[in-house]
């Protein structure tokens, strides 16, 4: 295989997953209810303003630029009114969010790409929970249920990011 | 409590973000009873887990191969990374760092594929220079940019030596003989300087790989190989490293220079198999002995790569008494000195009286000085001619003692060479 001639050091926007981290904001933004186009529009400035840190600004700085955007995010998920479409945008926003992380203009291009084997874990448990949400009935039970697996999922993520090195395997 | 390995999983910035954002959209939403904010919690919670989990387990091992080109001022620095099979080369990352005293773009420019990384720097010395590139730094990271390993690197590091070009050819000249006698003269090294000469009764400082032991059995008594040398003759190398009321800084500067061109001519010299020494003085005299070969090469490369400035300066009698108690008197020896001050100027009487005939190269540190220069115009040419005077004064005087080069063009040696190959001005 050929060295390809992306260098490290050219800055460039990679429009495939700043375009689905737009939409998905954008939309949710439309959905989260703020009167007057509030949401649409903090959405787009803060992913518009974050990608243009990672492309212009120095390294220092760039590395903030996620901030406006999981801000954006988490501003209009929170009043977002209830419904199962709007629940699966949230978790594609979310998503995107990872992809539009991936593609990181100081890394070699396809950083999107090579980020699917993460991606693809938080998007199946993405797709059982909005699946759950769909087809279980309501009721205290599945409600529990569902409280208990939050608990232990919170507990479990805690655990590992508190003990790298579980997983660390150990030389033969 | 044991510390953590630094080629275990790290965290990066970023995870601690992503987490609590995370973790505050479950709160949100048990808080307004509203999963929405859970669905989008979901992602961000799982993210660093599976980004662990889908990376390497343990500190992937990569092959790195770096090499220096590049002629006279001109410093490339070319190389390749490799990761262990199963790696992506674009998961890693390289930190490549700029030694001191080159300048010229720091960061490299890099070539990516999935098997390999190319990358290639170009940068300048300003002056000759002795210096190191350390073996670059080498991180996996995921393409999320979640965690990271550092790598297992196999590479040492790779030495940079600039001098004046002048220096390639001096090795041509006949240097005074410490030995009797002319042509092949007794080795001190085994073996690998020279061709087997005949046998000695041998010596308690003998090694044992010099005795010959079936002549000894046959003779009754400890007898040892003797090796032969062929030898143009032997030169003791002597680094001025006292400070100066030049201050820290410019000393710094030009003990480098001295340095490098130590290195150019104990190269040249060694390569025509002579003998060559080094002696560094600062608060006290550290040698490397006299010895040839590529061993010797190595031995003044690194000492000369490791010396320092010392801050205290001792008496120039010190390193005279010092020198003749380490080397033979009859050495030609050069002086490196910047001869900036009058106790600098001590070192290379002392050393004729001890028996060595000395020359005497003495960076000027002028255009150091004048390239800082707060002065402009009229002023500045005043403070310089004035500089050049004071300078010239202190070359007479010194010239008194030795012969002494003014070395003030750091990037050509001409005139030392010149000088260098007249046998009998050196004498004289």
């Amino acid at each position: 295989m050929g060295l390809s001639t992306a260098s490290a050091r050219i800055r460039s926007v990679q429009p495939v997953s700043l375009g689905l981290l737009l939409i998905a904001a954008v939309y949710l933004g439309f959905l989260s209810g703020y009167p007057g186009g509030f949401g649409p529009l903090v959405a787009g400035i803060a992913v518009v303003f974050a990608a243009g840190l990672r492309v212009g600004a120095p390294r220092g700085v760039a590395a903030y630029a996620p901030v406006p955007v999981l801000v954006a995010l988490a501003v209009e998920a929170v009043p977002a009114p209830l419904g199962l479409g709007t629940e699966l945008l949230a978790g594609l926003s979310g998503l995107a969010f990872l992809l539009w992380l991936a593609d990181d203009p100081t890394r070699t291009v396809g950083g999107a790409a090579r980020s699917l084997p993460t991606v693809a874990v938080p998007a199946l448990a993405l797709g059982i929970a909005w699946s759950s949400a769909l087809f279980l009935p309501a009721g205290a039970v599945p409600l529990g249920v569902a409280g208990g697996l939050l608990a232990l999922t919170l507990a479990a993520v805690a655990f590992l990011v508190g003990r790298p090195a579980v997983f660390d395997r150990e030389e033969g | 409590m044991s510390e953590p390995d630094s080629r275990s999983l790290r965290w990066r910035p970023l995870t601690p973000l992503v987490l609590s954002v995370g973790a505050a959209l479950v709160f949100a939403a048990v808080l307004t009873r509203n999963p929405t904010p859970l669905f989008l919690a979901l992602p961000l919670l799982l993210a660093p887990v599976a980004a662990a989990l889908a990376g390497p387990r343990r500190a992937p091992s990569v092959r790195i191969d770096l090499s220096v080109e590049g002629a006279a001022a001109e410093v490339k620095l070319q190389g390749s990374v490799v990761p262990e099979p199963g790696v992506d080369a674009r998961d890693l990352v390289l930190e490549v760092d700029r030694p001191p005293g080159l300048v010229g773009d720091p960061a490299p420019t890099f070539d990516y594929s999935k098997g390999e990384i190319r990358f290639h720097a170009v940068w300048t010395a300003p002056e000759p220079i002795i210096t190191e590139v350390d073996v670059p730094r080498v991180l996996w990271r995921d393409a999320v940019g979640l965690v990271e390993r550092e790598t297992t690197a196999s590479a040492s590091p790779i030495v940079v030596t600039r001098y004046p070009p002048e220096l390639l050819r001096i090795g041509a000249v006949r240097l005074e003989r410490t030995t009797l006698l002319p042509g092949e003269t007794p080795s001190r090294r085994i073996g690998e300087s020279g061709e087997f000469h005949g046998i000695r009764p041998a010596r308690p400082e003998d090694p044992p790989r010099q005795i010959n032991w079936r002549a000894s059995a046959r003779a009754g008594r400890a007898l040892a190989n003797e090796y032969d040398l062929d030898k143009t003759g032997d030169l003791l190398l002597i680094l001025d490293a006292r400070p100066t009321p030049l201050g820290r800084e410019v000393d710094a500067r030009l003990f480098a220079i001295a340095r490098a061109a130590a290195a150019g001519l104990s190269d040249s010299f060694l390569r025509v198999k002579s003998r060559v020494g080094l002696g560094v003085f600062g608060e006290f005299l550290d040698v490397v002995p006299l010895s040839t070969g590529r061993t010797q090469r190595i031995r003044i490369e690194t000492a000369l790569r490791h010396a320092r400035l010392a801050s205290v300066a001792a008496p120039a009698e010190r390193c005279a008494v010092a020198a003749r108690h380490r080397f033979p008197p009859g050495l030609t020896t050069v002086i490196f000195s910047s001869l900036s001050d009058d106790s600098s100027e001590d070192l290379s009487p002392y050393l004729r009286r001890r028996g060595f005939p000395v020359v005497v190269l003495s960076p000027s540190p002028l255009p150091i000085i004048a390239a800082s220069s707060p002065l402009s115009g009229a002023e500045e040419e005043l403070a310089a001619r004035i500089a050049r005077l004071v300078r010239r004064d202190r070359i007479a005087r010194a010239w008194e003692d030795s012969p002494t080069i003014d070395w003030d063009d750091y990037w050509s040696l001409g005139r030392f060479v010149e000088f260098v190959r007249r046998p009998r001005l050196r004498r004289a």
